[in-house]
């Protein structure tokens, strides 16, 4: 569980963020959206106890992240923007040393790293060093270094920049499969692949949030009651397999609606209006 | 600990994953017994103190090389983020990165032991004072590389850490030499002599090539260095704000 409260964090005279607010439950996954600048990864630096916020206070499970940072970081695993790899190892020596400063060590850290290998997708990669790997494949070590230690919680921020469609749909599913168990924060700025992965969005814009709820809610708040966004991709892709065309474009036209939404509330203008704020 | 060790590992491998391990190693060896032999041979000495004599100079060259990378390294690539939100100290991983660097440094030095064992063949020299020497050699290298770690901290520019780290090694070498603390005194009385004992390391280092161990000497050296490794870590925890 992730609660933060009144969080705003300055760069010299750049507001990051500005007292920032929401909570995140344990099973829950969080779809993180903005314009570039917009304080995405600065929110999720200060709830991985990379940065502190100057004011307002971030728990973890309970534990505040400026009071007990050892334990919080413990719990999380964690997918900075730039991937954090080290090119003079190979996938395998990376897996096995990130594994290691989390404290794992024999029979259960090949348990672990096996798993991450086969979740990820790195099986032919392992013996390869990871100055010669292809995007995609830095970025699926990134996230297997996230994973190796079996967080409860997962920092996200752009998990599918660089990734191939099939490798998108791929990370999907691993993300709804681990759900169940844990809470987790993506962000992305392919705003049609939230949906399929879950309905809890929060769209921030210039350090504040903007809007906080499920899409189909936002979407009905921004552009009234006769919007529908409840279908998701998947949905639509199986229309098409069963060869109703024509449901699949309405929901096309459908998922159109979070563009719209996120469009309506971060353009110039736009700010303050928020959405869900004042519901 | 076992953190520290973990770093450590990591770290130590990495000088060795590049080729700049094996060129430091061999450039190091070829100029410190290179620059060593010509007096011996020429003066007949059998003992080693132009060897050591000429480390703290060579030494402000060398060992800023091997620190820089350290954070400046991380910094530019994004690892930094990973080491900084790993479940440990960052005085762990800052331990764990100085003991790699010290690590690499007595490799480059034991690879010296060859000159001794020359000098043992051809001469009767002074076993105490040539181990004095190591001592001081040691020491010296632990004080600069606690400062070339300070400053690789302070920048994510390893070639700007590597001068940054030369000037302030520089900087303790030069106020230990006599005619420079007497320039100094020519300003203000007394602030020279002062600065040449309390911060220059020459007078502390040349007792100890001289086979003098002093419980004063080792503790300038170990103070020190202790110090700038308590900075690198005050620095660390304070970036985050
Ligand atoms: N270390 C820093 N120093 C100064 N300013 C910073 C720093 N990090 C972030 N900022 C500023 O804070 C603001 C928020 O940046 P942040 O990286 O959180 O945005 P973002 O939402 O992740 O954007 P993107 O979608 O481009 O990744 C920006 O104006 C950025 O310039
Ligand atoms: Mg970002």
């Amino acid at each position: 569980m992730i609660e933060v409260r009144d969080v705003t964090k300055r760069f010299g005279t750049t507001v990051a963020l500005n007292s920032v607010s929401f909570r995140l439950d344990q099973g829950e996954i969080l779809g993180f959206l903005g314009p570039n600048g917009a304080g995405k990864s600065t929110a999720m630096k200060i709830i991985t106890t990379f940065l502190a916020p100057d004011e307002g206070t971030v728990t973890v499970d309970g534990v505040d992240v400026l009071e007990q940072p050892l334990a919080v970081r413990g719990r999380i695993g964690y997918l900075p923007e730039s991937v954090p790899l080290y090119v003079d190892m190979n996938v395998q020596e990376y897996l096995e040393f990130v594994g290691r400063a989390r404290g794992l060590e024999g029979a259960r850290l090949k348990t672990r790293f096996d798993w991450c290998v086969q979740a990820c997708g790195l099986v032919t990669e392992l013996k390869r060093p990871i100055n010669e790997l292809s995007k995609g494949f830095r970025q699926r070590t990134g996230l297997a270094q996230a994973l190796i230690h079996d967080p409860d919680i997962l920092i996200l921020d752009e998990p599918t920049s660089g990734l191939d469609p099939l490798q998108i749909l791929g990370i999907r599913d691993l993300i709804r499969s681990l759900a169940s168990q844990k809470s987790i924060i993506f962000s992305t700025h392919i705003l049609q692949e939230v949906p399929p992965v879950t309905d809890r969005v929060i769209i921030i814009n210039e350090g504040r949030i903007v809007a906080d709820g499920k899409i189909a809610e936002l979407t009905r708040q921004a552009f009234g009651a006769d919007s529908q966004f409840e279908r998701d991709l998947e949905a639509a892709a199986a229309a098409l397999a069963r060869g109703h065309a024509a449901e699949a474009v309405a929901m096309q036209k459908a998922r159109l609606a979070l563009e719209d939404t996120f469009i309506a509330l971060t353009k110039q203008g736009g700010r303050g209006k928020g959405v869900g704020l004042h519901a | 600990m076992r953190n520290i060790g973990t770093i450590f590992r990591r770290e130590f491998a990495a000088y060795f994953n590049s080729p700049i391990a094996y060129i430091f190693i061999i450039v190091f060896l070829v100029l410190n017994c290179g620059l060593f032999m010509t007096p011996f041979f020429l003066q007949g000495q059998a003992d080693m103190r132009d060897f050591f004599g000429n480390l703290p100079l060579f030494l402000i060259f060398f060992i800023p090389a091997l620190t820089m990378r350290l954070w400046a390294e991380d910094k530019r690539s994004g690892t930094f983020e990973l080491l900084m939100t790993l479940p440990m100290r960052a005085s762990e991983v800052m331990l764990g990165k100085y003991f790699a660097a010290a690590a690499f440094y007595l490799v480059a030095l034991a690879g010296t032991l060859t000159v001794p064992l020359m000098v043992g063949l051809l001469g009767d020299p002074d076993g105490g004072m040539i181990a004095s020497g190591y001592i001081g050699a040691a020491l010296l290298g632990a004080l600069y590389m606690s400062v070339g770690i300070f400053c690789s901290g302070l920048l994510r520019d390893q070639i700007s850490a590597f001068i940054l780290g030369m000037v302030a090694c520089f900087l303790f070498f030069l106020l230990g030499i006599p005619a420079v603390a007497a320039t100094i005194d020519g300003w203000f009385s007394g602030f020279g002599s002062f600065l040449q004992n309390a911060i220059g390391l020459l007078p502390h280092y040349q007792s100890m090539i001289r086979g003098v161990i002093s419980l004063g000497d080792v503790t300038y050296f170990l103070a020190l260095t202790v110090a700038f490794l308590a900075l690198n870590t005050i620095w660390l925890e304070g970036r985050k704000y």
